[in-house]
């Protein structure tokens, strides 16, 4: 699988930081499957692709951003099938995060 | 000046609110923020982040506009409506925002904005931005606040600290008392030996006062001849025993004009927020000018002692 590193994988304020985000991503990707499966889940899938929007970014993942503003937009549009069809692309670039390894691995 | 020192201190210490929904957004500004050295704290909604203000006084709130339950826009405007909040800068986290929703932000009552994801030094540079507007409305507020001639604090500043003051007691805080004092034969003194020779006198007293005041304690110029004096934690007894002190270092001021030596003596009334019949501020102030009015009917150049309404 291919790996999406942080931008700020070499800043060293900001590496444990990237790895608390990135180590919450199961979660939250799990969080989305399960808001996207409920029918009455859509207001929680907006207000989560909205969060990852506002954040992905300053973490050093900005595709992410892209993606999430892409979900949130199309269900504010209420194109429920658009929004599925972008969740998919924003749930495989999630997988994708990673954090630079801890300097005790190396 | 020792009023103004503290008050300035208090803004040399300036402090920062973050209201969001979302847990990342506050660790990166806790990280992006880090350098500034500028204490943070944190709520995750607007009713959070309302008592936040109350308890901390932040002197920048960094708001979310799109939060569940009431939104930053609302909550805004209702900081902005708060006289004891109102003097807090503002700045939106926000999405990218159309114009519509821009002159919102900013009619709203907010100072500037962020968009999400934002920059690091980005942030770093419009947070401080705000820090110094803040800082410049603090010193202008406290200018506009001080009696030119006595340096004390004046009668606008006294209203806000009561009502601070008593606001604080309400809630459970510690009780707290007033003495009001008035130059006894002032206009007599200002007509004898002339306006300048009563400017001086008021000068003197408020510099006497100054002297005996202690951390706890605050003086105000209320208007012409009478001045204020708040103590905080005192009792009745303690504050009477107090305004005692103060009436004996007044009463013993070398005043002189030309060779001639003046005498001037100073009568007070004090009262306390626990007495009977007192509910609010109104009240407070009633019962000690009653007692400071019964002390110059007793003689002058006396401590009078109210026993509440």
């Amino acid at each position: 699988m291919n790996r999406l590193l942080s931008l700020f994988a070499d800043d060293p304020d900001m590496t444990e930081l990237v790895r608390g985000f990135v180590a919450r991503m199961p979660a939250r990707i799990e969080e989305m499957r399960a808001a996207a499966a409920d029918p009455n889940g859509e207001e929680l899938l907006r207000r989560l692709a909205h969060q990852l929007k506002g954040s992905a970014g300053g973490y050093g993942f900005p595709t992410i951003t892209d993606a999430a503003g892409k979900v949130e937009d199309a269900l504010k549009r209420g194109q429920r099938e658009e929004a599925l069809t972008d969740l998919d692309v924003l749930l495989g670039l999630c997988r994708q995060a990673s954090a630079p390894a801890a300097s005790s691995d190396g | 000046m020792a009023d103004l020192e503290a008050h300035m201190d208090k803004t040399d210490a300036q402090s920062i609110l973050v209201i969001d929904d979302s847990a990342d957004i506050h660790h990166l500004i806790d990280a992006r923020l880090k350098s500034e050295g500028v204490p943070i704290h944190h709520a995750h909604d607007a009713y959070s982040g309302l008592q936040a203000m109350r308890e901390f006084r932040p002197d920048l709130v960094l708001l979310d506009i799109d939060m569940p339950g009431r939104d930053g826009l609302a909550l805004c405007r209702e900081i902005k409506d708060d006289p004891t909040l109102s003097s807090i800068v503002i700045i939106f986290l926000t999405g990218n925002l159309d114009v519509e929703t821009k002159v919102k932000a900013f009619d709203s009552g907010a100072t500037d904005y962020v968009t999400k994801p934002f920059d690091a030094v980005e942030l770093r540079a419009r947070v401080r931005s705000g820090l110094r507007t803040k800082r410049y409305l603090d010193m202008l507020a406290s200018q506009s606040q001080i009696d030119g001639l006595t340096g004390l604090w004046n009668r606008s500043r006294f209203d806000a600290v009561l009502e601070e003051e008593h606001a604080l007691w309400l809630r459970g805080g510690r009780s707290f008392a007033l003495a009001m004092l008035d130059i006894d034969h002032f206009k007599l003194l200002n007509d004898t030996y002339g306006h300048p020779f009563g400017d001086e006198v008021l000068r003197r007293v408020a510099d006497t006062i100054k002297v005996g005041l202690r951390q706890s304690e605050t003086a105000f110029r209320y208007g012409g001849e009478e001045f204020g004096v708040v103590f905080r934690g005192l009792d009745l007894d303690s504050a009477v025993r107090a305004a005692e002190r103060l009436r004996l270092s007044i009463a013993g001021l070398p005043l002189a004009m030309g060779s001639k030596s003046v005498s001037m003596t100073a009568s007070l009334g004090v009262a306390s927020v626990d007495l009977p019949g007192v509910s609010g501020v109104n009240d407070l102030v009633a019962c000690a000018d009653k007692a400071l009015y019964d002390a110059k009917r007793a003689g002058r150049n006396r401590v009078g002692r109210s026993a509440g309404r």
